[in-house]
């Protein structure tokens, strides 16, 4: 390495960073000033979205097998559910295969937050600086970025099987926003989950929560069905409301009533949430 | 002063096998891997019968519990031979295959052991999917040695699976990435197979791949095996079993050799 | 700046976690520019201690204050002036060196140039231009470290934390390391330093302070805790091990009221005078006409220190050798 110029050991300073120098910026703002939050939290999910570039495989895999599955699905119930609901089955299997990409990858998510806690690099960044919120922000909005990378990928696998949507560019970019909200409300439950439970139970827990609430909603075989007395069931749970607020955006039919579903159904789990996950959080990252 | 150094006993294959074997099963007895596993065979059954029941009523002649029963075992399995490549993958990840291999531990022992671990949890999920079969009417019509060769037969797909599984396991090198990347293509093979609904519900050019891939293959055997009440299932001749044992013995002569070169190229 | 300024000031911290202490009533103080090393057995609170000043704990008695700001009123202050690393190296494995020191600076307020200049600059301080551009997983164990070191000093930090630094590290990295240390004291940052390599510990630390079952047990320079333990004594091995009883012979005048130690093939005699005791002996090895095959002047290493020390008050008087243990 080299050694210290004379000037500099006069000074008795390494040719370390200069604290008046104008580069510097917001060092003077508390920790707690909202721009700082602000910025804080979108250099960490630029973190987030830089390690997905290096890690290229699993991207693409999350972003092509919900298609996948769509283009399975289809093939496997789309003759017998339009022969019995009299319109194409694209309308709830396209948001269900959306839904279903953007819960189950939030898994991932989850799995990375719980390893980076042991390698120490939660320990680091409470360490910094930084306000105390940005680091779960961060991890939100790189889900919420992933979910609608999703849904658009879904949403353009769906026009090639015959989807389209007939309510026009408003109603399609609120359909891109339903799984949005419902995802990253669910994201935060995995986290919430992810900072309590033991690696792989977690993702087999989700898995089995994930394909659940697949098989009981509306989107995968038309509600009248089921057996009566499982309907209020399939009816309520917040695929099916964020599913039937799809299909009514995309080709018509109540939009209200099952977006208000949906939005009281992710808003009620992110009240559940969110205290316990601030707490664990801190918890992880402080010893 | 006492050697502190122990002794060198001489170990039998047997024994190590039995050790690793309780080392991969006893875990799961306590940490609820088991009540998980049992659970899935239950979920499954659930979440396939109560929505299609109705749905493929005009389709699928007789009871919908005799037709899918079969397809839960096997998803189950299917289920059981992702869980084996997890385990595998974590083993080899960790560094513990590479300890073994300094032992005096034959190459095959821990991998024998795993595919017992593998076995018992395959047991355990047809014992659960016959039992929910039979909450929803499933029974077995044939004579009791059908039913014994359907048993087999679920066991003898679950070897088959979990050994391939055992192997794409040692040779990946993320464990996490192992479970999302096998549960999608396993479901797609069950649902585009006659494990829901008959072939011809199908669009006319998928058909052929229906009716000819191996889980087709293995549900027309297990059905034949188990029987219907009407009687319209085919009986039990070699057409019928023919296929899914050579899907299976197939399986396994591409796999042996290539778990044989996996395990050489480590050392 | 002045350089009896304390950086750091410790007074009376303690910390339970359930039942077990891990900090009793610890009170110490570090001066600006001053290397001092924590040194104890494993669970001995030397972490802890760390974890208290570094704010990721708070005491449950007692005050602490790093670079002015108490560590549990202004925990946001102290966080602007330090720099931790731990055991293990903490940062994101996917990202390329590059990559993290730019988020490192970004997140503590440089804009986007003045950390792209800034990442440049370490990464040719620290001699990892060739790995810049490659994922941190790819890195051998040093540079990891030196990556590690090298995100915490992005902006300046006025007391640097680190936690068993050298652990795993080849001899040429630790070296490196080593000289990170002397540069961050000619900079004047206050640097805590945790080892359990005792040599490390010796070679880079102004002061010491040994903790164990969250006690603080001795304090003082290398050379003052060396002396604490024992003083100097000779080893002279003879060229024919048979000669030994006739070495002994020759040495024991001396010594007027004790027998040097035999050990098999050595003897070892006690060194009062340092240096002139040794020439003394050799003299008379030399008129009595036995041959030396290696002699040495030696004092108690950091680890009989270390040894002595911690060791349980039981085993202590048991314990022979001709280090005397100091009450």
């Amino acid at each position: 390495m080299k050694s210290a110029t004379h000037d500099d050991a006069l000074q008795g300073r390494l040719p370390l960073y200069d604290d008046t120098s104008s580069g510097l910026d917001g060092r003077q703002r508390s920790e707690t000033s909202p721009q700082l939050l602000v910025r804080q939290s979108w250099l960490q999910t630029r973190r987030l979205l830089i390690r997905w570039r290096h890690d290229a495989q699993t991207v693409i895999l999350a972003l092509v097998l919900p298609s996948m599955l769509l283009v399975a699905v289809n093939l496997v119930f789309g003759k017998p559910v339009s022969t019995v609901s009299g319109t194409s089955a694209l309308y709830g299997s396209v948001p269900m295969a959306a839904l279903m990409g953007a819960i189950f990858g939030s898994t991932a998510a989850g799995v990375n937050l719980m390893r980076e806690r042991e390698q120490g690099l939660l320990t680091r960044l409470w360490v910094l600086p930084i306000h105390r919120a940005s680091g779960l922000l961060s991890r939100l909005t790189a889900e919420a970025v992933r979910i609608v990378a999703t849904a658009v990928v879904v949403m353009c696998t769906g026009f090639v099987l015959g989807f389209r949507f007939k309510q026009g560019i408003a109603a399609a970019a609120a359909w891109v926003a339903v799984p949005a909200i419902f995802g990253v409300a669910f994201a935060l439950l995995v986290t919430t989950t992810a900072l309590y439970l033991a690696n792989t139970v977690l993702a087999e827990a989700t898995g089995m929560v994930v394909s659940l609430l697949f098989f009981f909603c509306t989107g995968f075989v038309p509600l009248a069905q089921y057996p009566s007395w499982i309907q209020p069931v399939v009816e309520h749970q917040p695929m099916s409301y964020a599913v039937e607020a799809m299909r009514g955006l995309a080709f018509g039919g109540p939009v209200v009533t099952p977006i208000v579903g949906t939005l009281l159904w992710s808003a009620g789990i992110v009240a559940v949430c969110t205290a316990p996950m601030v707490i664990r959080y801190r918890k992880a990252s402080m010893r | 002063m006492t050697d502190w150094t122990g002794m060198r006993p001489n170990p039998s294959p047997i024994r190590q096998w039995w050790v690793l074997s309780v080392r991969v099963i006893a875990p799961s007895l306590r940490n609820g891997e088991l009540l998980i596993a049992m659970s899935l065979s239950a979920v499954f059954t659930v979440s396939l019968y109560l929505p299609l029941k109705n749905l493929m009523a005009a389709f699928v002649h007789g009871s919908y519990a005799q037709y899918l029963i079969p397809v839960i075992a096997l998803l189950a399995v299917y289920f059981s031979a992702m869980s084996a490549a997890l385990r595998s993958s974590t083993d080899t990840v960790s560094g513990i295959n590479r300890r073994f291999g300094s032992m005096p531990i034959a190459p095959m022992t821990p991998v024998a052991a795993r595919m017992s671990g593998n076995l018992y949890r395959c047991a355990t999920a047809l014992a659960t999917a016959i039992l929910c079969g039979y909450l929803i009417g499933f029974r077995f019509y044939r004579s009791a040695e059908y039913t014994i060769g359907f048993c087999l037969l679920v066991m003898l797909i679950g070897f088959t699976l979990c050994f391939v599984g055992d192997l794409i396991g040692m040779v990946s090198k993320n464990p996490e990435a192992m479970t999302f990347i096998l549960v999608l293509p396993a479901v797609i093979l069950v649902m585009v197979s006659v494990g829901l609904q008959p072939a011809d519900q199908f669009p006319g050019w998928l058909q052929p791949f229906v009716r000819n891939q191996p889980t087709s293959q293995f549900l027309y055997a297990l059905r034949a095996c188990a029987g219907d009440a009407g009687h319209s299932t085919a009986a039990v001749t070699t057409l019928n079993i023919a296929p899914a044992l050579a899907w299976l013995a197939g399986m396994l002569v591409v796999a042996g050799p290539l778990y044989a070169l996996a395990i050489w190229r480590r050392r | 700046m002045p350089t009896s300024e304390k950086t750091v000031i410790v007074s009376g911290i303690s910390k339970s976690f359930g039942d077990v202490a891990a900090l009793r009533d610890i009170s110490f103080e570090v001066s600006r520019g001053e290397v001092l090393g924590l040194l104890g057995p494993n669970g001995a609170g030397k972490t802890t201690m760390v974890d208290v000043l570094s704010t990721l704990t708070r005491p449950d008695r007692g005050h602490a204050r790093v670079a002015g700001h108490d560590v549990v009123s202004h925990p946001a202050r102290v966080r602007r002036s330090i720099m931790l690393t731990g055991q293990q190296v903490a940062v994101d494995n996917l990202l390329t060196g590059h990559q993290n020191l730019m988020l490192f600076g970004q997140l503590q307020g440089l804009t986007q140039a003045a950390a792209c200049a800034r990442a440049a600059e370490l990464i040719r301080e620290f001699d990892l231009e060739d790995a810049a551009n490659r994922r941190v997983e790819t890195y051998s164990g040093g540079m990891r470290r030196r990556i590690d070191i090298a995100c915490g000093l992005v902006v300046r930090p006025e007391v640097a934390f680190l936690d068993e630094p050298t652990t795993g590290l080849d001899p040429l990295s630790r070296q490196s390391i080593w000289d990170l240390v002397g540069r961050f004291k000619d900079a004047g940052i206050t640097t805590l330093l945790t080892t359990q390599y005792l040599q490390e510990a010796d070679a880079l630390s102004d002061r010491i302070i040994v903790i164990d079952r969250g006690v603080v047990i001795a304090e003082g320079t290398a050379e003052q805790l060396k002396e604490r333990t024992g003083s100097r004594y000779c080893e002279i091995v003879p060229k024919d091990s048979k000669e030994l009883p006739a070495m002994a012979e020759a040495l024991s005048s001396l010594l007027p009221y004790e027998k040097p130690t035999l050990a098999s093939d050595r003897i070892v005699i006690p060194a009062p005078d340092g240096a002139n005791t040794l020439m003394e002996a050799l003299r008379r090895l030399d008129v009595a006409n036995i041959g030396v095959a290696d002699v040495a002047l030696r004092r108690p290493s950091l680890d009989d220190v270390f040894i002595a020390l911690t060791k349980k008050p039981a085993t202590r008087a048991a314990g022979g050798s001709a280090a005397e243990v100091m009450p």
